[in-house]
């Protein structure tokens, strides 16, 4: 059940995060977000979670202003995707940190690959320390 | 990472405030000539380049294009610090993707981050793999991704990563991983202790199994009993309890796991499943029945929620349910409301909700379903409307009881739905009208009042034009049908078509001339007219025609014009439009949209493309003298046309496309073989060649009941084998004859048509050194086939993996049974038989001298089966036999053969009747290829 792409979107249509799990060029990333934010943004809120986008399917939520997207293979369930977006969302609001570490702890190659929420704050943490730590050395040298 | 790099939170605060694009732009202009002007002085320390890569990453986010800093990105990777290396990564991975050639660069520090003894820099290397691994990184470092995840010293979360990384490699190309080899490590960790590493490994199984499912046979065993230690004995912590759900993630998957695979015929796992099972539908529910109706009722629920998504998923699992239950009937008490889901607001449910009644339908509602569908297609989305009309055509083909009910409804679908029918819907209907003559005077009795009225869509017209062509003499004498009349509500709406449409009619009008010669003025002056337009095919057909309408004599016209032959039967285009293909390695669903029957046939269908290649390659082996492969596949060829006739649709369209099965109108459903071995799904390895050598263990094992089959320096294979009518056993015995254990074994057969070969259970996989194992394979031949299946066997011993290619000694005559006859009966049945196609005969020059004296002859044609007669040939030498070939499907069949030796030439002449082409052919074949080459 692979996930293909996650894109995080303002309400007003701004790309804050896209994560892409297959090979595609510039051109055609742009054409999927644009024409996906379209129809996710126009969709009023008692409609379901689920799109068929092409030959694939979207699976999206909104989380106070921002919508979480996700474009799956139409052969995946909609149902634990949508739940694999939730859980992101867990842990982002656990977490305050970069958005993109989180995700390359929870997704990878476009599957899930821990569900734990502990789990992933435990592994992006130690890498927040790790970087603390180097950096600790440095100081604040800058122009 | 933006704690310490004051420089660029500055940056991102200076483009943030940039109020104007302009200004943007320039700011960021002038940051890159600052680092460019950085990056070519050189000697920047790792925490400078660090954070210049940072900037120019946050300028490509923005969507700046960034032609620089690569290198710079990729000596960060080569860095011992983290915070460098991280960002290096992150580059690397934003800025390449896998067919950059710069990423080649970046493969050696891969590997070295992939061998270090620090988890988080294996992670780096992996996460990098993942995002961008091409070929290049799958060939070089997929051994060094799997030690990570098969070593026992990996922590989880570098498991983790290593099998998704190992099965993003797998999906992107498929031939480099080893997949087969790996099957056993691999399927071990499924048992892991931490349930995140479970998981990946279960996604990473569920793509390696399906293409290989022998070979990760084991998985399914082990994928219930996890599912067990889960839902049943609830063995997880409650990090995983996702919901009051313990890690839903790891149970959909392992459910779909299952899939693959045809039940166990293990007693103890089916009882496991079937607790896991009982225990997910309570936890969902209460009351208890057989658990198909339970979750018809529960789904029932479903879809009258109030909760959009919940509807949405109730109608599309309802739709699976249909595609795989023996009775809709549960199903089909939920129509109304189902029919009602059509109105839905949403459109996400209204889709569901027609996928739905597709897969639903059967004789019973199919009047009631296609009726609604009909009406709701005026209404419908437009992004909906030519799904639709494929659905309904199809439907009202499958499931039409009366003839004239499918051509109401399918004339009634051109006309309503106009645009949105696809050319196959009217190839379709023409087909079906030419392959069935009790349709043909109804349909032109309908076409005819469609063609009347004021708007009339020219699809219809089309349809139209070509079935009074055809069949318009069949209601001429019917008052208002005469051929003028005809003639006239067609050429009314000539005017208004395109140039193609336009072609087609004249065709019609050739043949008005043909079968209507009192309208043939009228018909001249519009070829006459038609001559002079400007359209080159237009013109070409009005000249043309008018040229054998005016010949001297109708001879021309009338061959010509001769009805058209029915249309070859094929799959229907309308089925083949619908049900896409995926590609290769993505997970498969195990169903599609449409009842059991379509679930079944495609279940077949897979079954039967596999045995076309493995025949193929069966070709390919070219071992001549041992088969004449019949290539099965001639028979379905291309589509004949070529006939003399004018084909309507021939002008400018493919008659190709003209493809289809006859219209089943009496709704029998083809009970075709269903029997569905572990191996017929996709089991089988690309076929390499059989291994040199063993064929002249499989020459003797042709007409020998055991014996051995392979044999070299490690392995002795025998086999013995017994057969009852179609009916048959073999036992292969696997010795290992070296001093060390062979490990990893596995057995695949290559399946041919019309021989089903079922294992029931795979043999271990290990041998120890100088010991024995068996495997038992049932075998049932279901119709007269040509050339043998293929076993491939292959195992490690020590490091190297040994493949060897058997062919197998299951050919057609090991499925006769030899039958006693006196002279005057044998004589009788060889006559009636007769000469022709139902006879072999054959003379040819034996390898060795041919000795009549020590029996060997008669061995052998006994060996093949067939009864020997005594005293029916009056010359002694002479060997004469007879033998009853049985079948599962095609019956009996009666052999019989006479063999005359010619002991001074060193010669033979074989003889062989049988009441069917292909045994005849096959067993002439057979008996030749041994008397040729085997001393007696």
């Amino acid at each position: 059940m692979a996930i293909k792409y996650v894109l995080l979107v303002s309400r007003q249509g701004k790309v804050r995060l896209a994560k892409w799990f297959n090979t595609l060029s510039p051109k055609e990333k742009q054409k999927i977000i644009k024409e996906v934010t379209q129809m996710v943004l126009s969709r009023r809120t008692k409609m379901c979670n689920f799109l068929e986008y092409k030959d694939e399917k979207v699976v999206y939520r909104r989380y106070a202003s921002l919508f979480f997207v996700t474009g799956i293979s139409s052969n995946d369930n909609e149902l634990i995707t949508l739940e694999i977006i939730h859980r992101y969302v867990e842990i982002l609001d656990r977490y305050f940190g970069n958005a993109y570490f989180v995700l390359d702890e929870l997704i990878i190659a476009g599957e899930m690959q821990e569900s734990s929420k502990k789990s992933v704050i435990r592994v992006v943490s130690q890498q927040d320390a790790l970087e603390d730590g180097e950096n600790g050395e440095k100081g604040w040298t800058e122009k | 990472m933006s704690t310490s790099m004051r420089g660029l939170t500055v940056f991102i605060a200076d483009i943030r405030n940039c109020r104007v694009r302009e200004l943007e732009e320039k700011r960021i202009n002038k940051e890159m000539a600052n680092i460019r002007a950085k990056f070519k002085d050189g000697n920047l320390n790792g925490y400078q380049k660090k954070k210049y890569v940072c900037k120019l990453l946050y300028m490509y986010i923005l969507g700046w294009d960034i032609d620089f800093g690569h290198m710079e990105a990729v000596h960060l990777i080569s860095s011992n610090k983290y915070s460098e290396k991280q960002i290096g990564y992150l580059a690397v991975t934003l800025l390449m993707h896998e067919n950059s050639d710069l990423a080649r660069l970046v493969v050696n520090s891969i590997q070295k981050d992939l061998l270090e003894n620090n988890e988080i820099f294996n992670c780096l290397a992996l996460h990098a793999i993942a995002n961008i691994g091409g070929r290049e990184m799958a060939e070089s470092l997929a051994n060094d991704v799997h030690k990570l995840l098969i070593s026992p010293a990996s922590k989880g979360f570098v498991k983790k990563k290593a099998a998704l990384t190992l099965l993003r490699m797998y999906r992107k190309h498929p031939d480099v991983i080893p997949a087969v080899d790996w099957a056993e490590r691999v399927i071990q960790l499924i048992d892991d202790l931490d349930l995140g590493v479970a998981l990946c490994v279960t996604s990473l199984i569920m793509a390696l199994a399906q293409d290989n499912l022998e070979a990760y046979l084991g998985c399914y065993e082990k994928a219930v009993s996890r599912l067990k230690k889960i839902v049943v004995e609830k063995e997880y912590s409650l990090d995983y309890v996702y919901y009051k759900v313990p890690i839903p993630w790891l149970q959909v998957k392992l459910l779909r796991l299952l899939q693959y695979y045809p039940p166990s015929d293990d007693e103890r796992v089916r009882a496991e499943l079937h607790d896991v099972l009982q225990a997910i539908l309570s936890s969902s529910q209460e009351t208890p029945r057989n658990i198909v109706n339970q979750a018809a009722l529960l789904l029932g629920r479903f879809i009258t929620s109030k909760e959009t998504n919940v509807r949405y998923l109730g109608l599309e699992t309802m739709a699976h349910l249909a595609a795989c239950v023996d009775s809709l009937e549960p199903i089909k008490k939920h129509q109304d409301t189902i029919l009602l889901s059509l109105r839905d607001k949403d459109i996400s449910v209204r889709r569901r909700g027609l996928d739905l009644l597709y897969s639903m339908c059967d004789v019973t509602n199919a009047k009631a379903i296609v009726t609604e569908l009909l009406r709701y297609l005026n209404i419908a989305d437009y992004a909906l409307r030519e799904e639709m009309v494929l659905k309904i055509a199809i439907l009202t083909e499958r499931f039409a009881t009366e003839y004239q009910w499918y051509v109401d409804i399918i004339l009634q679908l051109i006309s309503t739905a106009g645009d949105h029918v696809g050319e196959e819907v009217w190839y379709r209907v023409v087909q079906i009208v030419t392959n069935n003559e009790e349709l043909q005077e109804y349909a032109a009795r309908t076409v005819l009042i469609h063609l009347r009225s004021i708007s009339c869509h020219e699809s219809l017209v089309k349809v139209g034009g070509y079935i009074l062509g055809e069949f318009g003499h069949l209601i001429a004498n019917i008052p208002g049908a005469s051929a003028i009349e005809q003639f006239h509500a067609i050429h009314s709406k000539f005017g208004l078509c395109t140039l193609q449409t336009r072609a087609l009619l004249l065709t019609t009008y050739i043949k008005f001339v043909n079968l209507f010669p009192e309208i043939k003025g009228d018909i001249l002056s519009v070829f006459n007219q038609y001559r002079h337009v400007l359209d080159a095919e237009l013109q070409q057909r009005a000249a043309e025609y008018l040229a054998i309408a005016t010949m001297p004599t109708d001879d021309l016209l009338q061959t010509v014009c001769e009805e058209m032959p029915p249309f070859p039967e094929r799959e229907s285009a309308l089925l083949s439009r619908l049900h896409q293909q995926h590609s290769d390695t993505e997970d498969k669903r195990t169903w599609i949209i449409g009842g059991k029957d379509v679930n079944k046939e495609r279940e077949n269908l897979r079954m039967s493309s596999l045995i076309t290649r493995s025949n193929s390659s069966d070709n390919k082996k070219t071992n001549g003298n041992f088969t004449i492969h019949n290539g099965s596949t001639s028979s379905n060829g291309g589509s004949t046309s070529s006939n003399g006739n004018i084909n309507g649709s021939n002008g400018y369209g493919d008659v190709d496309l003209l493809s289809f099965s006859d219209l089943n109108l009496n709704n029998e459903i083809t009970d075709s073989p269903t029997t569905l071995t572990i191996t017929s799904q996709r089991g089988v390895l690309p076929a390499d060649s059989i291994t040199p050598g063993s064929e002249q263990w499989f020459g003797k094992l042709i007409y020998m009941t055991e014996g051995v089959i392979y044999e070299d320096t490690q392995i002795l294979i025998r086999l013995k084998s017994e057969y009852h009518g179609h009916m048959g056993r073999i036992a292969l015995y696997f010795t290992n004859k070296t001093q060390i254990q062979i490990t990893s074994f596995i057995t695949v057969i290559e399946h041919i048509e019309n021989v089903i070969i079922t294992t029931p259970g795979p043999p271990p996989s290990t041998i120890a050194p100088s010991n024995q194992i068996q495997q038992l394979f049932h075998i049932e031949c279901h119709s007269t086939f040509t050339g043998s299946p293929n076993l491939r066997v292959s195992f490690i011993i020590g490091i190297p993996v040994y493949t060897i290619g058997l062919r197998l000694p299951v050919v057609i005559a090991k499925f006769m049974e030899p039958i006693e006859l006196n002279g005057p009966d044998f004589f009788a049945r060889w006559k009636q038989i007769g000469g022709g196609h139902r006879e072999a005969q054959k003379v040819f020059k034996s390898a060795h001298p041919i000795d009549l004296v020590n029996g060997g002859i008669r061995n052998m044609i006994s060996g093949f089966r067939f009864g020997i007669l005594e005293g029916v040939d009056p010359n002694p030498s002479n060997v004469v036999g007879a033998g009853v070939l049985h079948t599962a499907k095609s019956g009996m069949i009666g052999c019989l053969m006479r063999l005359e030796p010619n002991v001074d030439a060193q010669m033979y002449r074989l003889t062989i009747r049988t009441t069917n082409e292909i045994a005849t052919q096959e067993l002439c074949t057979l008996l030749e290829d041994r008397l040729t080459n085997d001393k007696l």
